[in-house]
């Protein structure tokens, strides 16, 4: 069995609770939740509900206002263009993912909206302070990552959010790296959360959320059937069901729950401290070979992501490398073009990313193959 | 003996809507909506005793519905 390290694309494995939580909602949940009154689909919306409590309280929001999405980048478009749909200037980070960054490029060079990229630092004084002075009279909303999934640098969420209540503009979070590792919490001054669900949550592939505090009206990008008030031809304006038109992915949903509650029931601050200590053991076993170059600084803070490069050697030879040794890394801009200009990569990085079931010895390892092909 | 049927814009405001009075001792179910004419289909909170103290509940929890009226036991 290879040895996943490309958790922050999506983990893998997956705990045992999830894999039965998904078998069971495949083997009974046969009703089509939140569309029928028949006992399996009552049963099936039952279930869902559920979920809903479940990553409500984990997050610190209302049930009502868990919207249940396909993945991170899903969220992160619905929110984008259901909160500029009419216009306005929004801010991003130079460190946010393409399914950030694009969506906001698209509604600026169309002319809808004004567009400004705020540059992160490792100082977090001067990244709040680099927020701040981009903001306009007319700016509607910034979005944010919490942490790059480049680097896994950790962006001042709370400060940001307590900037953007002062200003009274949306903050937008982008979660995908950092809920389930560290606390995050709507409290923080976030007005809309947008995170995957098979990341650090541990649920499956297709798994999603936008969490909403219910401030901004987030007008939907999609459209259709949501179960209720049928003979009206509008969308109804009521979260979730106003940007859930469809039918739900009951059986990632059941997985998704049964990920927060291991999380939940680990805590972060374990998850956290386990894959810091592998990320360390990593750093330490590498960081002094020669030509390894390790993108961190000192004085910034990370989530357990290393982005490294090795000197002669491209991102995709030497993954290809790891990965005949029994080692999966990811390779290349890992969607994030910004982050490069910003980082002065050019040709992209490798990124290490363990789970809390990755093994200190397995980095250890996996730094003894890194070694191996300086060498060659 | 009547109830009060409470409709709901979502089965998600029906469940909350449920949790919240079951938790006060307000005996209700959710039902699909029995006539789906008006706005159409949907789900109902049939509240079966005390309810106008009950509605107070949603009411005071902000949950919303789109219309209350009585029917049968």
């Amino acid at each position: 069995m290879p040895v996943n390290f490309d958790n922050a694309a999506t983990t893998f494995p997956k705990p045992e609770s999830v894999r039965r939580a998904a078998s069971a909602a495949v083997a009974q949940l046969g009703g089509n939740a939140g569309r029928g009154g028949h006992s399996l689909s009552m049963k099936s919306s039952a279930a869902v509900y559920s979920a809903r409590e479940t990553i409500a309280d984990f997050f610190g929001a209302q049930p009502e206002n868990v919207v249940f999405t396909l993945n991170c980048t899903h969220a992160l478009n619905m929110a984008i263009q259901g909160i500029m749909s009419d216009g306005g200037h929004m801010i991003i980070s130079c460190l946010e993912h393409n399914s950030s960054t694009r969506p906001a490029a698209t509604l600026a060079s169309s002319g809808k909206i004004s567009l400004s990229v705020a540059d992160v630092y490792p100082d977090d004084d001067m990244t709040v302070e680099s927020f701040r002075q981009l903001i306009r009279d007319d700016t509607k909303a910034i979005v944010c990552t919490l942490a790059s999934n480049v680097t896994g640098q950790i962006l001042p969420w709370k400060r940001i959010g307590k900037l953007c209540q002062k200003n009274d503009i949306c903050f937008i979070a982008d979660g995908a790296q950092a809920c389930g590792i560290v606390d995050v919490r709507m409290s923080d001054g976030i007005n809309i959360l947008c995170t995957a669900g098979h990341k650090g949550l541990y649920g499956l592939t297709g798994t999603g959320l936008l969490i909403s505090d219910g401030k901004y009206t987030i007008k939907p990008i999609i459209q259709g059937g949501t179960g209720t008030s049928s003979a009206d031809l509008s969308q109804p304006v009521l979260l979730p069901e106003a940007l859930e038109s469809g039918t739900l992915n009951i059986p990632g949903i059941m997985s998704l729950k049964a990920g927060v509650e291991f999380v939940s029931k680990i805590g972060t601050e374990k998850i956290y401290r386990h894959e810091n200590a592998v990320c360390s053991r990593f750093i330490s076993e590498t960081e002094r070979l020669p030509g390894v170059r390790i993108y961190r600084d000192i004085s910034a803070q990370y989530v357990p992501i290393v982005s490294f490069s090795i000197d002669g050697i491209s991102p995709e030879a030497a993954t290809a490398k790891l990965s005949e040794a029994g080692y999966c890394l990811r390779a290349g801009y890992h969607c994030a073009a910004l982050a490069h200009n910003y980082l002065g990569t050019e040709n992209g990085t490798i990124r290490f990313a363990p789970s809390i079931f990755s093994r200190e010895s397995d980095a250890a390892a996996l730094a003894g193959e890194i070694k191996k092909l300086l060498t060659k | 003996m009547s109830v009060c049927i409470v409709e709901m814009p979502s089965y998600t405001y029906a469940v909350k809507g449920e949790k919240l009075l079951r938790a006060r001792g307000y005996p209700c179910e959710i039902n699909r909506k029995e006539r789906p004419g008006g706005g159409g289909c949907g789900f109902s909170l049939v509240i079966k005793r005390n309810y106008p103290e009950a509605i107070g509940v949603l009411r005071a929890y902000s949950v919303p519905y789109t219309n209350i009226r009585e029917g049968g036991d």
